[in-house]
């Protein structure tokens, strides 16, 4: 791990001089005004700080209108470059041999022709399979895609058996899936047929300049060497992109469907395109049931997810770091032993671990009862998942039962590599411990640790095991509920749009659009951080 | 002046002496709070005497009731499940982790950087929107409900590369001098990887193992969307946390104890025996994102 | 190019509509036993979902099924646990890879119409059902005037456990000397009042109602319920009794080993119960409670089990499990439950059995009937809002307007139902003076672009009034005064929504 240069934490303590607020803000603002590097030196941490997030808000606007001038850039560049691409296929076409036309239909046939057999029979059987597919299938399913299916089930009565069966017709599910995934394929489809007149392009050129052609044996071998890279993401993409982008672009056009338990698609209704309607929803101040808004229910749980996530990284970060520095302290004997108790909590499974202990809590648990019981401390059971502020702390103070272990750590392995004569030179100066803290561990954690954090954080905005283990949402919140669902004090978003799915409803359309938000939500804190975070750090300076 | 110095230097060892002894009983303290859980599990698992939830830790009688239960119910099909999950998940979501990570910290192509920010921008997606889909898919596939086994391996393997981010950081510490040295010597991209950077990554490449092996283990929402309404194709979680639902709670929570006893040692143990590799991987690669 | 494109497209979709044809023929064609009658022999591959406990007896019943059924029935059954309360969500989740057979909760019954989970029965099944099982049974699984399950249960009501030692024999008639009983010996009342299924019970015991209406397609039309009144603020007070005593666990499982000493709950836990008090064991109807002098019996649900099938492609299989589900619903089967696991049966020849006179869950739960509701389709998010008012009443400071603002907001929260969704909003009824009704119930209409016809033919006489409106509302409504039978018979109505014409269609 090399160390930064020029962000020598101890050095980052001169600016002690406290300022007044109004100083304080008008220097920022002068900054903001007009930039200069001496102003900005001159600024106190804390000023820096207040900077950097002023000026990232500051130019949003400026980067709002800036997108929109770019979008009209964008496209006029995409059309000249669209052009382009037509003028060179037709230039290919007109200028190219019998062979290069040949491959305009029959892909692959120019380097196959040409010698290189393995790449040409690749082309070829992936044109076939293509139209196969478009022939068998895929028209179909581009044909449904803008109604998502004209016919649903019907049913008939048999008199003689004195029974009714159900014919089932047009699946709006799958027409929708196999309708994205007919594009995805068309798209691919179009990009290795603009590949194949490419290469024969340049085929065409080489041969004319003299060159020979990569062989057969040159692919493969080029395969394991310089475009190994391309072998070795082969895979994972493919993964990726079937199991992940295709069921994320799935999800964001439900979004605009009325998808839910009664248009479920297949057995009962099929669904249709809504356009905007959902979102319409979820953003409108109007009252959707007879509790408060969807909206207003959003920004309730928002706010506790935000709350949620901030204490949950950031107890677990400095109870975590503090654990580990006891535990590494000079002095102190059996350090292993201490690691292995804390440890085991990262390895037992969380479905048990959590579910025995959100039991153990309950009004009737082992806890409870013991108190009441055994020890008659209490006379009434404490509340740990009945009232609202105990359970949002108990759910805070078994996450860091959950994440002290992991954290401590992280942490260990970082507070090691703390290079020692800091903290000697900083005793000569004659800092005592609190001091050395302040001002060296700490900044060097969070220097190393910054984009941890903010993983963490987004991470914990979206830990659905936690809460829906301990809790499941628990309590009740009597005013966010209603004809929109039930909805808990200890609910996260990604909990809500659980319930969402499961619930009475199933109103996937609705749990489609929150996700939406949640991830615009995510991006969002990202972006802002990414901004003002000190150590962005360049990847190559840790080779 | 000697003489000060050594009088502050004892004022140390004293002030050093109590804040040890404090930092010990605050460890102790520790250690007790994260392992009650854990032996209470243990405790109530031998216990005969009820099934239910009781205001006492230590049973009145003890047995393995409790574990011929579960020995008898259909416990045993659905840890061989997870079980087979794990291991194949050990063993595909690493070649893939590996992949993914060591090209992306390795290799400099067009793409690289755009590629990089999309799968980013991927992972802000709640995961759990996608289950619907997926699940789907897996229905399409007949890959569900009995056959669970195989359609949870095949989404937990396919989406894994997402998860690159600390085996790259772990590659990016590797000097690519090295590299570059066998490169000179001709050596190809694919003979680098196997004979120059594998032997140096073990702690990350059992860092992965272990992690790809741990999490089948508490896979429980869409594990029971898969595998839904078939016994033979739940895993643990799926299998026992029906048990502590109202209606069966009981009667099955002493059973839960125990099956938590059974899934948590194998893990635990594997776990703790390779606890230094985690560490490693942990720290060598988490922080740097 | 383009040409060619669209050749291969066309071409494409000739081909998949020709499959498609095909496909839809295969799933009916099962060689000809239509013609042949009710000719069902044959082997049937049948996937059964039934509660853990039950799994084992299913089974046996299902091989007693194969060897005495008359039509040459083999059924070839797979029996899955999964719990009544799962079945509902897992159906409606994917239909096809859904059980054949499953056991379910009445409350998930419209759900599982609307989602096209459950298959209608066929008149003779359903007159067959009707005869033979009591009436809260059948009125669990009808919607509209059809049948859509088998009742399995008539037991699905809970009662009070109580512990003899703490809580005396003469005090269980009255909710405020088990109160004080409890809390003195420092005792838990475990009561699940934060669960609609359960504090609905004080509404019920005051005089208060709550119906939902469905159509016969398992919608919702309206609701009729009345707890935001009077008697309801009544009901309320005896819910805060138990609420804010010290006492009150909001539980339903059986914690009299976790300190409580009555436990609200039904018949699925008097094992385990038995178990717990050995000789203090007490079960008995639920208590009155008071309120400014007068005394309330507190009310309950009774609820039904169902026996679900799931719709079929083919009519002889779908016939076959038909006469599968008669005979595990049939009076050995219930009764052979009831041994196993004291499910009170629905059968009136298996209710008439000696064995369930003589047990006392089902005595409590008789007794208790006297002041039970049965429980009617719910719209799935009635739980929710309606759990919500004992919330309210917990955290409020405990008066009367505080109550009565609990109330008002879980009414309009009920009515907000109907607003939801689009499809209601902008749908037209027709309401009026129409089968004697006095412009109460709205009736479906139907769209064909901007014509709008009623569901149904109705009877009229001359000089009977109604309106079109949308939305259930009067600010669209046609024609501007009401329409006026001139004419009486039985006609559909028809309304154009575009110019707001009226008509009638003769039947």
């Amino acid at each position: 791990m090399k160390r930064q240069n020029g962000t020598d934490p101890a050095k980052s303590s001169v600016q002690r001089k406290h300022k007044s607020p109004k100083r304080f803000f008008a220097e920022i603002g002068m900054l903001l005004k007009e930039y200069t590097d001496q102003g900005y030196l001159r600024l106190s941490k804390l000023q820096k700080f207040f900077y950097k997030i002023l000026a990232f808000f500051s130019k949003i606007p400026a980067a709002i209108v800036g997108f929109f001038k770019n979008i009209g850039r964008y496209i006029k560049n995409g059309a000249v470059s669209l052009v382009n691409e037509f003028k060179d296929i037709g230039r290919t076409f007109a200028q190219g041999d019998w062979k290069t036309k040949t491959s305009f239909f029959v892909m692959g046939f120019g380097n196959i022709a040409r010698g290189q057999v393995l790449r040409g029979l690749l082309f070829l059987l992936f044109e076939i399979v293509f139209i196969v597919y478009m022939i068998t299938a895929g028209g179909y399913w581009l044909s449904m895609l803008p109604s998502l299916g004209k016919q649903g089930p019907t049913q008939a009565y048999n008199e003689i058996l004195d029974t009714y069966t159900t014919t089932y017709n047009d699946n709006s599910f799958k027409i929708l899936l196999y309708g994205v995934l007919t594009i995805f394929f068309i798209v691919a489809f179009i990009y290795t047929w603009r590949l194949n007149v490419k290469q024969n392009k340049l085929a065409e050129q080489f041969l004319k300049s003299g060159k020979k052609l990569s062989s057969d044996k040159d692919d493969l071998r080029s395969m394991v060497d310089e475009n190994f890279y391309k072998t070795l993401l082969a895979l994972p993409l493919t993964g990726i992109l079937v199991f992940t982008v295709m069921p994320i672009v799935f999800m964001i056009l439900v979004a605009f469907t009325n998808y839910d338990g009664a248009h479920n698609g297949f057995s009962n209704n099929l669904f249709t395109w809504v356009g905007l309607d959902n979102f319409n929803t979820l953003l409108s101040w109007q009252s959707a049931g007879g509790g408060q808004s969807y909206s207003a229910t959003f920004g309730e749980i928002l706010a506790w997810t935000l709350i949620w996530a901030f204490l949950a990284t950031f107890t677990n970060y400095f109870l975590g770091m503090f654990v580990a520095m006891m535990i590494n302290k000079k002095g102190i004997r059996l350090k292993k032993m201490w690691r292995t108790i804390l440890v085991m909590t990262v390895a037992i499974p969380q479905f048990i671990s959590l579910l025995y202990v959100s039991k153990m809590f309950a009004r009737n648990g082992l806890i409870n009862l013991t108190l009441k019981d055994t020890l008659h401390w209490i006379s009434q059971p404490l509340p740990f998942w009945e009232d609202p502020t105990w359970a949002r702390v108990s759910v805070i103070l078994i996450n860091v039962w959950i994440g002290i272990p992991y954290l401590m750590l992280i942490t260990t392995g970082i507070l090691m590599n703390i290079p020692a004569d800091l903290y000697e030179s900083a005793r000569i100066d004659g800092a005592n411990a609190w001091q050395q803290y302040t001002k060296i561990t700490l900044p060097y954690m969070l220097f190393i640790t910054g984009p941890y954090l903010l993983t963490s954080f987004t991470g914990n905005m979206n830990n659905f095991n936690v809460i829906y283990l301990l809790t499941g949402g628990a309590p009740t919140n009597s005013a966010a509920s209603g004809a929109a669902g039930s909805v808990g004090y200890t609910d996260l978003l990604i909990t809500w749009l659980f319930k969402i799915t499961t619930g009475a409803e199933s109103q996937y359309y609705l749990a489609s659009v929150v996700g939406i938000m949640v991830f615009v939500v995510v991006a969002l804190i990202s972006l802002v951080v990414y901004n003002v975070l000190p150590s962005i750090k360049n990847e190559e300076d840790f080779q | 002046m000697s003489k000060m110095k050594k009088q502050h230097h004892m004022g140390l060892r004293a002030l050093n002496r109590v804040s040890n002894s404090a930092i010990y009983t605050l460890l102790v303290i520790i250690s007790i709070i994260w392992l009650i859980p854990f032996v209470f599990i243990l405790l109530q698992s031998f216990r005969v005497e009820n099934t239910y939830q009781v205001g006492y830790v230590i049973p009145h009688q003890w047995g393995f009731d409790n574990y011929i239960k579960l020995w008898n119910s259909d416990f045993k099909r659905w840890y061989l499940n997870t079980f087979i999950i794990a291991l194949a998940a050990a063993v595909f979501q690493t070649i893939i982790v590996l992949c993914m990570s060591y090209t992306l910290s390795r290799f400099r192509f067009r793409m690289r950087n755009s590629l990089m920010r999309f799968m980013l921008i991927l992972g802000m997606f709640p995961g759990m929107l996608t289950m619907i889909i997926l699940y789907r898919v897996l229905a399409d596939l007949g890959l569900t409900q009995a056959n669970a086994v195989p359609g949870l391996i095949l989404v937990s393997v396919a989406s894994s590369g997402m998860g690159y981010y600390v085996s790259k950081g772990f590659f990016d510490t590797i000097p690519k001098s090295l590299d570059e040295a066998a490169r000179v010597d001709g050596a190809t991209r694919l003979q680098v990887l196997t004979k120059i950077i594998l032997p140096l990554s073990k702690p990350i490449v059992i860092y992965t193992i272990l992690t790809a092996f741990m999490g089948p283990w508490g896979d429980y929402v869409f594990a029971r969307y898969v595998a839904f309404g078939t016994s033979a194709g739940y895993n643990v979680a799926v299998g026992m946390y029906s048990w502590l639902t109202n209606d069966q709670i009981d009667t099955m929570y002493t059973t839960f104890c125990a099956g938590g006893v059974i899934v948590a040692l194998p893990v635990t143990i594997l776990f703790l025996c390779l606890q230094k590799y985690y560490v490693e991987g942990v720290t060598g690669g988490a922080v740097k994102g | 190019m383009k040409k060619l494109l669209a050749i291969i497209l066309a071409l494409a979709m000739m081909l998949t509509l020709a499959a498609c044809g095909d496909d839809a023929n295969a799933g009916g064609g099962s060689d000809g036993a239509d013609d042949a009658g009710a000719d069902l022999a044959g082997t049937y591959d049948v996937v059964i979902w039934a509660p853990e406990a039950a799994v084992d007896l299913t089974k046996s019943q299902v091989a007693d099924f194969n060897s005495s059924n008359e039509y040459g029935i083999t059924i070839n059954a797979t029996v899955e646990p999964v719990s009544e309360a799962d079945a509902a969500t897992n159906m409606i989740t994917d239909v096809q890879a859904g059980g054949d057979l499953f056991f379910f909760a009445q409350d998930q019954l419209s759900r599982m119409i609307q989602a096209g989970a459950v298959s209608k029965l066929g008149s003779a099944a359903a007159t067959y059902a009707k005869e033979n099982n009591n009436a809260a049974s059948i009125l669990a699984a009808q919607s509209g005037n059809d049948l859509y399950a088998y009742p399995l249960t008539a037991d699905n009501g809970y009662f009070m456990y109580y512990d003899k030692s703490v809580v005396p024999d003469s005090d269980v008639d009255s909710l405020e000397a088990i109160i004080a009983d409890c809390e003195a010996a420092g005792k838990n009342i475990s009561y699940e009042l934060e669960n609609a299924w359960y504090s609905a019970g004080f509404f019920f015991g005051v005089g208060c109602h709550s119906d939902w209406v469905t159509d016969n397609d398992g919608n919702f039309i309206s609701i009729d319920d009345d707890f935001n009144s009077d008697k309801g603020l009544i009901a309320a007070k005896g819910i805060q009794k138990v609420v804010t005593s010290k006492s009150y666990v909001n539980s339903s499982t059986a914690d009299f080993a976790s300190g409580s000493a009555v436990v609200v709950t039904g018949t699925w836990n008097y094992a385990t119960i038995k178990d717990q008090l050995g000789d203090n064991f007490g079960v008995t109807d639920l208590p009155s409670f008071e309120v400014d002098g007068q005394s309330y019996h507190i009310g309950s649900y009774s609820g039904c089990k169902l026996l679900g099938v799931k719709p079929q492609t083919d009519a002889t299989k779908g016939a076959a499990i038909a006469r599968l589900a008669q005979y595990l619903t049939g009076k050995d089967c219930q009764l052979a439950r009831f041994t196993s696991f004291g499910w009170g049966p629905s059968n009136k020849d298996a209710l008439a059995d000696p064995a369930v006179v003589a047990d006392p869950t089902l005595a409590a739960l008789n007794e208790q009937g006297n002041y039970a509701v049965p429980q009617p389709n719910i719209h799935g998010s009635w739980w929710d809002i309606a759990k919500v008012i004992t919330t309210d009443i917990k955290d409020s400071d405990g008066s009367d307007d505080a109550l009565k603002a609990a109330l008002a907001k879980y009414e309009e929260s009920i009515q907000a139902v109907f607003t939801m969704s689009d499809d209601v909003k902008n749908a037209f009824t027709v309401i009026g003076s129409i089968n004697g009704d006095g412009w109460t119930l709205d009736l479906p209409m139907t769209a064909d672009g901007d014509v709008w016809t009623s569901n149904e033919a109705y009877t009229m006489d001359a000089g009977v009034e109604f309106k079109c409106r949308q939305g259930k509302s009067w600010d669209v409504a046609y024609p501007a005064d009401n329409f006026v039978v001139d004419t009486a018979g039985t006609y559909y109505i028809q309304l154009n929504a575009a110019t707001g014409e009226v008509s009638l269609i003769p039947a």
